[in-house]
């Protein structure tokens, strides 16, 4: 059978060219993490509400365990990914919230084995009609699943049935436009069956048809990969590799949705507004892990890359290691002065504690050389706005971040408001074109906190 | 070892463009411009030039050492000052006396620029400011305008002034054409001149008489993406456009529209100082409609008004306007409205 080719270069409006530094850690395929002496688990590693503890000090975990939950609707539970005991609760550091709950377990027995990814367990002929919507939905409730790409969203609540807003497409985000990430790539090249039974399980959970699978074409073996498995395997009618091209930020979902169907989500809105869900590759491989095995969310594919780590690589690491855990297994940094990050250089967190966990969101930890954010930050000095509206025409949501920015900076919430600072996807395209070197998202982020503030959406 | 963690908020990598390189490319832009004038006003264009950079420069060191900036040095590093002098001496005839071009570098700078807080809060284009102020003080010596030194003796002499009786000056193609106008006849005179105009043989300002020149330099800001291409192609169509209906209407009077885009500042200003970002609109649709304001005030000018030049004043008057313009082109989000 002949492979579909796809015409045209499917892309949407604004967003920028960064370096795209993949050749680091692309060819790493993907290896066992550390092996933990302690695991820090986060109670709040998703949007929604934060989970409450369900274990005490001292008591014996078993790996895989649920550790936390909440009875909201919009949450996911936690799990623990090794055998030990609970050696407090207490606040940890988060890499957004700052300090969060956490619950720290400790191996107990020098026999904790260690998980291992289950991509071998799945083939071609997988096939999902064994398991109807409400038992892959409560799998993927209890396995706390959650958006893997980064925003943490509880994937049962995407992937629900919802009659007010029924839903026709369901889009695999395979674009991975951060620069340095691989893990996404490394997943859809090594566990392909397995992201295709988790593609099938969620079609068949949200109760669509259509499945359309969009990769940037810097990742021709993974269009091919992907390709190829769809056409090999049973009941993959209907799943189409889309091949987008590649611009930062084309893998976030309000882009690539712009990009494949030529449709925008409203703004303030999701998706499934217009009848879509859009699932990240690693979450399809976790939802069939979930699904099949009943094996929860205690593990994922992590790139640890950036040009001051010694050994760059992917690997398969326990929800809860550190930070700096990990970066030591990578040989540590071979910098002084270095900037560490969770996530990519374009939206990622810079850390200011090596001991923050690894939580099911962080795909990679990107770790920058004095040099390089010398260059970008520290060196340079923000100069006067000189109006040349290069960030209205890379935001990729077409607002005007200049003049939001400078609202914010004088304090005009209201002026910032007319011009939809909360439309902002915050990606970071006006910052990074910026000529006189504004930190225009950083304002806008900052005007997004003072504005829910203000709403008392936030604590102050 | 690691021992100092830096923490700032995303993206932490930056784009290869900054103040500096995008002024540094406009220096670049207009270097044809130079090679133009020099060999048309040799050395006429060296002094004047070199004056107007000079003065710029100092005149900004010196305002910020009144404003008690921080580090006094520090703003100049971003060449702004620079292409303000080089686009009010390309602005300026090839004889004015140092001194004037030395008072317009100053005004320019000064209450131009600095007065209205520095790069990127100026309203008008200082440049332009410098040159409206050197029109209304020395209106004679701004519009003497010298034959090039490559001297076509072809061309016609119309007037000498008693100041500098020595000089060899001549009417600029756009004196002749508002002649032309105004007689209702003549045209030819400018319409024959269609190659001297596109090289630059032909009397004018400094760095304005050679299309070709300036055609390279802005066609080499296109592809650097330093300017987009839609304020040149408004300024340039909607000119265009109006001096072709000028033309069809009365040819005898009017010269060809052609002739009306090569001669004048049309080009320096479509591609150079409509350009600037500063003094211009944000959003595309906004280049767009100054674009076309520039374009169209300028033949207003050029063809009903009484200057025979209008560049200038287009480009301040649509420079006042612009703040009105991004207000009128306020840009819809991607997904719409929100509805709240």
């Amino acid at each position: 059978m002949e492979l579909t080719a796809i015409k045209g270069k499917k892309t949407f409006r604004g967003g920028t060219h960064p370096l795209e530094k993949k050749a680091l850690t692309s060819e790493c395929a993907i290896s066992a993490g550390p092996a933990i002496k302690q695991a820090t688990i986060l109670l709040s590693q998703h949007v929604g509400a934060v989970c409450e503890p369900l274990v005490k000090k001292a008591d014996s975990i078993e790996a895989g365990q649920k550790i936390g939950d909440s009875d909201a609707f919009v949450s996911a539970p936690v799990h623990s990914p090794i055998n030990g005991k609970v050696k407090e609760v207490s606040l940890q550091p988060h890499p957004v919230l700052g300090r969060c709950m956490g619950i720290i377990i400790e191996t107990d027995t020098e026999n904790n084995p260690q998980k291992y990814p289950c991509s071998d367990k799945f083939d071609g002929n997988f096939d999902q009609s064994k398991y109807t919507s409400e038992q892959i939905c409560d799998a993927v409730r209890n396995a706390g699943i959650v958006g893997m790409g980064g925003a943490g969203f509880p994937t049962r609540v995407k992937i629900e049935p919802n009659p007010r807003l029924p839903k026709h497409t369901l889009i695999i985000n395979g674009c991975e436009c951060e620069p340095y990430i691989t893990c996404d790539y490394r997943i859809m090249l090594e566990w392909t069956y397995q992201v295709l039974a988790g593609i099938k399980l969620a079609r068949k959970a949200c109760g669509v048809e259509r499945v359309l699978i969009g990769i940037e074409d810097n990742k021709p073996q993974a269009i091919e990969t992907m390709r190829r498995a769809v056409l090999d395997s049973k009941n993959s009618e209907n799943i189409e590799v889309v091949e987008v091209k590649t611009k930062y930020p084309q893998g976030g979902e309000r882009q690539l949705i712009e990009s494949i169907l030529a449709r925008n989500v409203p703004t303030g809105g999701i998706p499934p507004m217009i009848g879509l869900v859009v699932l990240n590759i690693a979450t399809c491989a976790a939802i069939a892990e979930a699904v099949v095995l009943g094996r929860p969310l205690t593990h994922r594919t992590v790139t640890v890359t950036g040009e001051a780590v010694s050994k760059p690589g992917n690997f398969y690491v326990a929800v809860g290691t550190t930070v700096g855990e990990l970066i030591d297994f990578c040989g540590g940094v071979t910098q002084k002065s270095a900037k560490v990050l969770l996530g990519g250089p374009m939206m990622g967190l810079a850390i200011g504690d090596l001991s923050t966990p690894i939580t099911k969101t962080t795909g990679s930890i990107t770790i920058l050389t004095g040099e390089q954010i010398g260059k970008a930050k520290f060196e340079r000095r923000q100069t006067a706005c000189i109006r040349c509206g290069r960030c209205l025409q890379a935001c990729p949501e077409r607002l005007n971040p200049t003049k939001i920015a400078h609202a914010v900076k004088y304090n005009k919430l209201e002026l910032a408001e007319s011009y939809y600072i909360n439309a902002c996807i915050e990606c970071g395209c006006c910052s990074y074109v910026c000529p006189a070197n504004i930190e225009l998202t950083g304002y806008i982020k900052t005007g997004k906190i003072y504005l829910a503030r203000k709403k008392k959406k936030m604590p102050q | 070892m690691l021992s100092e963690l830096k923490v700032s908020p995303a993206p932490h990598i930056s784009g290869p463009m900054s103040t500096r390189s995008v002024m540094l490319d406009v220096i670049i832009g207009l270097s044809p411009a130079m090679v133009a004038a020099i060999i048309f006003f040799r050395v006429y264009a060296v002094i004047l030039t070199a004056a107007c950079v000079i003065s710029a420069v100092l005149t900004e060191y010196v305002c910020n050492l009144l404003l008690k900036k921080e580090n006094p040095l520090e703003s100049l590093g971003d060449l702004s000052a620079v292409v303000t002098g080089i686009i009010l001496a390309f602005s300026i005839p090839p004889k004015l006396p140092v001194w004037a071009a030395v008072i317009g570098s100053v005004f320019a700078i000064a209450i131009g620029k600095m007065v209205f807080g520095g790069l990127g809060a100026n309203i008008f284009n200082p440049a332009m400011a410098g040159r409206a102020f050197l029109m209304a003080s020395f209106g004679v010596l701004m519009t003497t305008w010298t034959v090039p030194a490559t001297i076509d003796p072809a061309m016609p002499q119309i007037k000498t002034t008693a100041d500098y009786s020595d000089i060899r000056t001549q009417a600029t193609p756009l004196a002749l054409s508002k002649e032309a106008v105004k007689k209702g006849k003549d045209t030819e005179i400018v319409n024959e001149q269609m190659r001297a105009l596109f090289f630059g043989n032909v009397g004018g300002c400094i760095g304005e008489t050679s299309a070709l020149a300036l055609l390279i330099g802005g066609i080499y800001l296109l592809i650097r993406k330093t300017i987009n291409f839609h304020t040149p192609l408004a300024v340039l169509l909607s000119a265009f456009v109006f001096a072709l209906v000028a033309y069809l209407i009365e040819p005898q009077a009017n010269i060809n529209p052609v002739a009306h885009l090569l001669c004048g500042g049309l080009l320096i200003g479509a591609f150079f100082i409509a350009t600037d970002p500063v003094t211009a609109p944000l959003s595309i649709k906004g280049m767009w409609l100054f674009g076309i304001g520039v374009g169209t005030i300028t033949m207003l000018i050029r063809i009903v008004g009484e200057y025979p030049e209008g560049v200038m004043f287009s480009i301040l008057l649509m420079n006042a306007v612009t703040p009105l313009i991004d207000r009128l082109c306020k840009l819809t989000p991607a997904g719409g409205k929100p509805n709240v």
